[in-house]
């Protein structure tokens, strides 16, 4: 696979990961406040 | 004083620390009392922090003791009483406890905001906290008596077996290995240079958002809503610290000589405290919509700025004031 691609893949798949866990962290939260 | 001095007077911050937050966190528990617990909460977090400069200074103590360059990795110190399978070993034990200590302090970062916003804890939270601090404690411990055996192999049960290396004493992570897959493999460097990039807009963006509207723009937004942001800069924050401490691990003789290094470190280290301030205070949460800061969240918010971007301006800085690259 091409260096840039290989790049450009990893930093989307870290990204994606990075932007679930915020995304479940605020859903937990929000479920909980309106407890 | 040089960077090993340092090394010897802060080493014991991780173990002796960690000592105090989970013994008073397991009291606690037993007491069912949430200030202590918030008081522990805060203990955890403080010590996931120093743990940065003392695994990076314990690499400037590692050059100074063992004046080997980097090109022979594997031949012996200068100072015969001093052995480099030892210093390795120490190492390895040492990043395995510092990827421990950063996971129980975002874990207990996590529990205090969630106190924040729910005047309770989460038992969910406390109870990872727990059992990573439980952890952390044994492998902290471990890299500590390691560290101590460097000068004193004495106090080791078995100083051979040590002395010879990762191989033979384990709980560990081959630090050495790691830093040659990321120089070694073409695309880890870039990637981890990306990532920094993101983890530190994810960061800043937070940061500009709560520390303006305490400077008075957007005064119609209530802190609740802007301290529900606060997760998202400390992941910024946390992505910030693996991918930083992959550069460290790969070339760290870039960074243990680097002044502009050194000062970044020291403005990390004050901003992740300021952090705290904004996660947990009172003052700060009472804020509705239109109200007016009190001067200390004004104060916070300015010191907040400039330490942040202090830490740009040094990390930007590294190949220029500093000897990196």
């Amino acid at each position: 696979m091409p260096l840039g691609l290989t790049v450009v893949l990893l930093v989307l798949g870290v990204t994606a990961v990075v932007g679930a866990v915020g995304y479940l962290i605020d859903k937990s939260a929000e479920r909980n406040e309106h407890k | 004083m040089n960077l090993a001095h340092v090394h010897l007077l802060i080493n014991h911050f991780p173990t002796i620390g960690f000592i105090i937050g989970l013994g008073l966190f397991l009291f606690a528990l037993i007491a069912k009392s949430d200030e202590l617990k918030r008081a522990s909460l805060v203990v955890f977090v403080g010590i996931a922090l120093m743990t940065i400069p003392v695994y990076m200074t314990g690499s400037a103590a590692e050059e100074m003791i063992c004046m080997v360059p980097q090109k022979s990795p594997n031949a012996p110190c200068a100072n015969p009483a001093v052995s480099r399978g030892l210093i390795e070993t120490h190492r390895n034990a040492a990043l395995l406890a510092l990827v421990f200590m950063e996971i129980t302090g975002a874990a207990a970062w996590l529990g205090l905001w969630q106190f924040r916003r729910r005047s309770r804890p989460s038992r969910v939270n406390l109870t990872a906290v727990l059992l990573l601090s439980i952890v952390t404690l044994a492998v902290v411990a471990n890299a500590a008596n390691l560290g101590g055996g460097i000068r004193h192999p004495e106090i080791l049960s078995d100083p051979e077996a040590a002395a010879q290396g990762p191989a033979v004493v384990g709980l560990g992570l081959n630090s050495g290995a790691l830093g040659r897959f990321i120089l070694g493999v073409p695309w880890m460097w870039p990637v981890c240079e990306t990532l920094h990039f993101i983890g530190l807009s994810l960061l800043l963006g937070v940061v500009l958002l709560v520390d303006l509207r305490m400077l008075g723009v957007m005064k119609n937004v209530s802190f609740a809503t802007l301290h529900r942001l606060l997760p998202w800069g400390i992941l910024g924050f946390g992505v910030n610290v693996l991918t930083g401490m992959m550069f460290f691990v790969a070339a760290p003789e870039q960074y243990t000589q680097n002044g502009a290094f050194h000062w970044k470190i020291v403005f990390v280290l004050i901003a992740g405290a300021n952090a705290l301030y904004f996660t947990m205070f009172d003052e700060t949460w009472a804020l509705g919509p239109g109200d007016d800061p009190p001067l200390t969240a004004k104060f916070a918010a300015v010191s907040a700025l400039f330490l942040w971007v202090a830490v740009m301006y040094c990390g930007s800085m590294l190949p220029f004031l500093g000897n990196a690259f």
